[in-house]
């Protein structure tokens, strides 16, 4: 066994074993965790970007070996678990400082930095996962290890809102399973990347496959938020800012939407899907979740459930580029998978920041915030301009590809779901923007703190002020060589040109 | 001259869009206003100085970048830079302390908008700076914080979110037929489409919001007098002719005879021209007199936009009027903004001078005769002659066009009418003044020394009218005066129409559904029943909220309980 090929698994034990030390030290070294933490982030940063050049020059890394006869536990890096494992592992090191500065002085520390490695270790075997059997694996581990970071503040809310979440992942995480099964009985453990391997099964197997494929969309669209199993998301968001942060941008509800993308994408492909007739019905159910997250954003006053309900509708964006049958409308549902992490994730910051330091929550208590932290409400303003699709953000980018690949699909209504879902974004996120800048600020906040230089503690400030660069040059740049378009552009012609 | 100058081009766009970055320290207030004036230097310079034709590559930017110029792009470069600069030099003094920082800001990125759309070659760098301008431009509208700025912001942001909808599904259309994001293979592209007309009504309309297309101007009105007096210069003079120049660049115009199409925006056109005129008379704020005004104007290069839609072979010719057109509207219009917040001086002479040169771009509106206007007009005029056209009222444009000349007239009367002798001028009168002499001067008298190179543009004749065209201008002009005359006691004690007409109507509309909303819960209450009335009388928006929670809630329960069922199902089998 070569070193190479040794790479994924590498990537994927640095947040583990950081997950382990962390759970190991004392709460009191609260130092020498942080810096396991960092450290640990910053080396697999590195090792997912040397893979992500391997990728790109072709090479494979893969490990694996057989937990039994027909089942194989399989770790491999393709170009399409780059995009996963990039996100992943950028954002992890982000939302570290960030929660580093979110957490300051406040108990239980250690079991949350140690969850908290332990969940990004499960979207890393997730991204890594080359087959249905592993996939499975991380996604159930990455189930347990986000409840306690949902509970992480015992309220009774949060634990109500857990117990929500764990009834529905662990009975989507149940359908899953039945899916996998059932998927071996009928073809075998089949690996990820080779697509249109199942086309030539035998037709009369085709009727099983429908259900499989259902079975497995359904609990897998748990994580995803597709409607109406998207009950638990909203009533997460009580998780502290940087678990939100990362819920919604990378862990729970991206791995939901990556194993969709896996499942039509690398085990059926696409255009089988289309041929069994299921590719068009799970593009009016992601149309429908855009419209009706919106709908549900627009109706909230609390900042927090409107991003969730946003994200929702959001998610679906990247399901309904999948639908669209060619290579430009897959593209744009892979390119927002990164777009989306980033324009929410610094949403969500911005909104632990407004908490933090004025101890605002609510959307009528915004007024005039942007005169009082000005580096949080300028990425506030990117993250909200991405999400609406306003040129030349990363947001623009999808809709534009999601659009013209709608038309080169020949389903032209895409569009106008694309547009009424962009006004509904522009009605729920302009009024904030306007409350931000153009507002009068209240005598008081509800509960205001102030430290040091910043208008907020620096940890806090800077990773949404990176992510919205981030989100700003992910569209600015979009025609570059390494950029997520491109990126995405190379993943999609792999797959209708092979 | 130079033929090319990446770095100048660069900078034209960067320096605006990097100029807010400035905000970051509290203390520079004043410093970014004094800077103003210098954002637009180098597209001046750029517009001035270069030789049309040159197209630079920018292969990573968006999807791919060209930014490119020609003499159509020129014109309204020159347009644009001279009015910011001017207007630029008038906010140093007009400004007062309040919000300093956050004008600069929108200042800085709505000009980078407005001078990028007008070099960028290609789609997504057109899109992107237009949008840049819509939603910067807010900040200039809303600027003040009053009542009315923050009505007139909601109804500016809304419709421009609409155009920009209607803007961004014309482009993914004709993106998609062309196989290009090149500006330049648009209206090929829409000859060739099969949804042709859809794509012609959405880019359109798109563009239609910016440049008061009927029906899609209410905004207008209500947004360009609030903004604090430079930005309104900005608005009606420059940003209004963003709407404009996207129709010249993407309409098939020269490519497709499209009588229907074009005599539809013909008509529009006319509605403009005539229909904002009335309203506009009965005004009593004279920046909202010059609003409609600019309404006014748009139709006429509506309607030539229209007729060039529908005979390619005009089109030429129309192209470079409509554009002359534009140039010599938007100084003028900018200037008159500029008047409003000019304090007469009190001297006798001085007063009557200053008086003059208020009325002097209002005229030149109106076609007087050896200013910017007569040449416009003339030019137009010539340009719109109704032999060969092919729709039925094409016989009655000249007549449309001259009775647009007699409102402009009309509508300027009223201007100097409602004018206040006295305004409250910000901190730094001399740099008002002088933002304010070099718009007027430019208004006056760039069209005397502009080195004309723009082949087919300019005709000799046109400078120095014959005796007839000299009749040809005077007599609208005497007609007006004569009009303005007789009727102006009446327009005087005329129903004042409200600001935004149509917008009021809607307004009501949406007034009397909450009205009926909210007299449906009363009743509810007054028939009694307990929960449900209680409920309807918070608000209905509450309501539907609470309503929706619930059956969330409800599915919430649902959903769990019925995928365990499934699973135990499928487990079994």
């Amino acid at each position: 066994m070569s070193l190479p090929s040794l790479l994924p698994l590498f990537a994927l034990l640095t947040s583990l074993v950081a997950s382990v030390v962390i759970f190991s030290l004392p709460e009191k070294s609260y130092r020498l965790q942080t810096t396991v933490n960092l450290v640990a982030a910053l080396l697999k940063m590195g090792l997912v970007a040397f893979m992500a050049w391997g990728v790109f020059h072709d090479t494979e890394y893969r490990i694996g070996f057989t937990v039994m006869p027909g089942v194989e536990f399989l770790l491999k890096a393709d170009a399409l678990s780059m995009i996963f494992a990039g996100l992943s592992a950028v954002l992890w090191f982000l939302t570290t400082l960030y929660a580093v500065g979110y957490l300051e002085h406040s108990p239980n520390r250690s079991r949350f930095f140690g969850f908290f490695s332990l969940c990004v270790a499960s979207t890393m075997g997730i991204a890594l996962a080359g087959n249905l059997f592993t996939f499975f694996l991380f996604y159930e581990m990455l189930t347990l290890s986000t409840y306690p970071l949902i509970v992480h503040r015992g309220t009774a809310q949060a634990l109500r809102a857990g117990r929500t979440y764990i009834f529905y992942t662990l009975t989507g995480g149940a359908v899953l399973l039945l899916g996998v099964a059932w998927m071996h009985g009928l073809a075998g453990g089949l690996e990820f990347g080779q697509a249109g391997q199942l086309g030539e099964t035998d037709p009369a197997l085709w009727d099983s496959l429908r259900i499989v494929f259902v079975i497995l969309i359904a609990g897998l669209g748990v994580k995803a938020a597709l409607f109406p199993l998207h009950g638990w998301l909203p009533q997460a968001m009580v998780a502290p800012a940087p678990v939100s942060a990362l819920l919604h941008a990378v862990a729970v509800v991206k791995a939901g939407a990556f194993g969709i993308v896996r499942v039509v994408f690398d085990l059926y492909g696409t255009e089988f899907t289309h041929e069994l007739g299921l590719l068009e019905p799970l593009g009016w159910l992601a149309a429908f979740t855009i419209l009706f997250g919106s709908v549900r954003a627009l109706m909230q006053s609390d900042l927090k459930r409107r991003l969730a309900y946003s994200t929702i509708s959001q998610i679906s964006y990247i399901i309904l580029g999948l639908t669209l049958l060619g290579p430009i409308g897959t593209a744009g549902g892979l390119v927002h998978l990164l777009h989306q992490g980033m324009m929410k994730i610094t949403l969500f910051f911005c909104a632990g920041n407004y908490a933090e330091t004025l101890g605002v929550h609510r959307i009528d208590e915004l007024d005039g915030a942007g005169r009082r932290m000005p580096g949080t409400s300028v990425a506030f303003t990117i993250g909200a301009f991405g999400m609406i699709g306003a040129p030349p953000l990363a947001g623009f980018i999808t809709k534009w590809t999601l659009g013209t690949g709608a038309l080169a699909a020949d389903m032209g209504w895409v569009i106008g779901v694309l547009l009424i879902s962009s006004l509904l974004n522009a009605a729920y996120f302009l009024p904030i923007i306007h409350r931000l800048w153009f507002r009068k600020a209240p005598n008081a906040w509800p509960e205001e703190q102030s430290w040091g230089r910043f208008e907020t503690k620096a940890l806090l400030l800077w990773p949404p002020v990176v992510t919205a660069v981030i989100t700003v040059l992910f569209g600015l740049l979009a025609a570059m060589q390494f950029s997520p378009l491109s990126w995405a552009e190379l993943i999609a012609s792999k797959e209708f040109w092979s | 001259m130079m033929a090319l100058f990446p770095p100048l081009v660069l900078a034209s766009v960067l320096l605006p869009l990097l100029f807010p970055l400035l905000a970051l320290r509290p203390d520079w207030a004043r410093l970014m206003t004094y800077a103003l004036p210098l954002l637009p230097l180098p597209a001046l310079f750029v517009a001035i100085f270069s030789t049309p034709g040159w197209e630079l590559e920018l292969p990573a930017l968006l999807m791919g970048s060209v930014w490119q110029m020609d003499e159509l792009r020129q014109l309204f470069l020159l347009l644009t830079a001279g009015l910011w600069t001017t207007a630029g030099c008038f906010a140093i003094g007009y400004m007062g302390p309040e919000h300093l920082r956050r004008f600069c800001v929108c200042w800085g990125f709505t000009l980078a908008g407005n001078l990028g759309l007008i070099m960028a070659g290609d789609i997504a760098s057109f899109y992107s700076f237009f949008a840049l301008m819509t939603f910067a431009a807010y900040g200039l509208v809303v600027h003040e914080g009053t009542d009315n700025s923050r009505r007139a912001g909601r109804v500016y942001i809304t419709m421009g979110m609409l155009g920009e909808m209607a803007m961004l599904a014309g482009f993914i259309m004709v993106a998609q037929q062309a196989g290009s994001l090149l500006m330049a293979d648009i209206p090929a592209a829409i000859v060739n489409a099969d949804n042709q007309d859809l794509i012609v009504t959405l880019l359109v309309a798109g563009f239609g919001v910016k440049a008061g297309l009927p029906l899609l101007h209410f905004w207008l009105p209500l947004a360009h007098p609030v903004a604090p007096t430079p930005a309104s210069a900005v608005l009606s003079g420059a940003m209004i002719k963003a709407g404009l120049l996207g129709w010249l660049l993407v309409l098939p115009l020269g490519e497709l005879a499209s009588p229907g199409a074009g005599s539809t925006l013909a008509l529009f056109g006319a509605v403009a021209g005539l229909g904002a005129a009335v309203v506009g008379v009965c005004q009593r704020d004279p920046k909202a007199v010059l609003a409609y005004s600019s309404i006014s104007q748009m139709g006429l290069m509506t309607i030539m936009t229209g007729v060039a839609l529908s005979d390619p072979q005009r089109a030429p010719v129309l192209l470079p009027v409509i554009a002359l057109y534009a140039l010599h509207h938007g100084f003028a219009k900018g200037v008159l903004f500029l008047s409003t917040a000019v304090a007469l001086p009190s001297g006798r002479w001085a007063r009557g001078l200053v008086w003059l040169l208020i009325a002097l771009p209002g005229l030149s509106l109106a076609g007087l005769p050896f200013t910017s206007g007569a040449l416009a007009k003339l030019a137009s005029k010539e340009a719109l002659a109704s032999e060969g056209l092919g729709f039925a009222w094409a016989g009655h444009l000249s007549m449309v066009s001259t009775a647009i000349s007699v409102a402009t007239l009309l509508l300027v009367l009223r201007f100097l009418y409602v004018l206040p002798a006295k305004v409250k001028t910000g901190g730094r009168p001399n740099v008002l003044w002088l933002g304010w002499s070099a718009a007027t001067a430019t208004s006056l008298v760039l069209f005397w020394v502009m080195p004309w190179q723009v082949d087919g543009l300019v005709k000799a004749p046109v400078w120095l009218p014959s005796g007839a065209k000299l009749w040809q201008l005077s007599w609208p002009l005497l007609t007006g005066l004569a009009i303005g005359l007789v009727a102006g006691r009446l327009v005087s004690r005329a129903p004042a129409i409200p600001q935004g007409d149509g917008v009021v109507v809607l307004e009501l509309l949406a007034g009397s559904v909450k009205k009926g909303a909210g007299g449906v819960a009363r009743l509810g209450t007054r028939l009694g029943s307990g929960g449900m009335a209680a409920r309807l009388m918070l608000h209905t928006r509450a309501a539907i909220g609470l309503w929706a929670d619930e059956q969330e809630r409800h599915l919430r329960h649902r959903t769990v309980l019925v995928m365990v069922v499934i699973v135990l199902i499928l487990t079994w089998l």
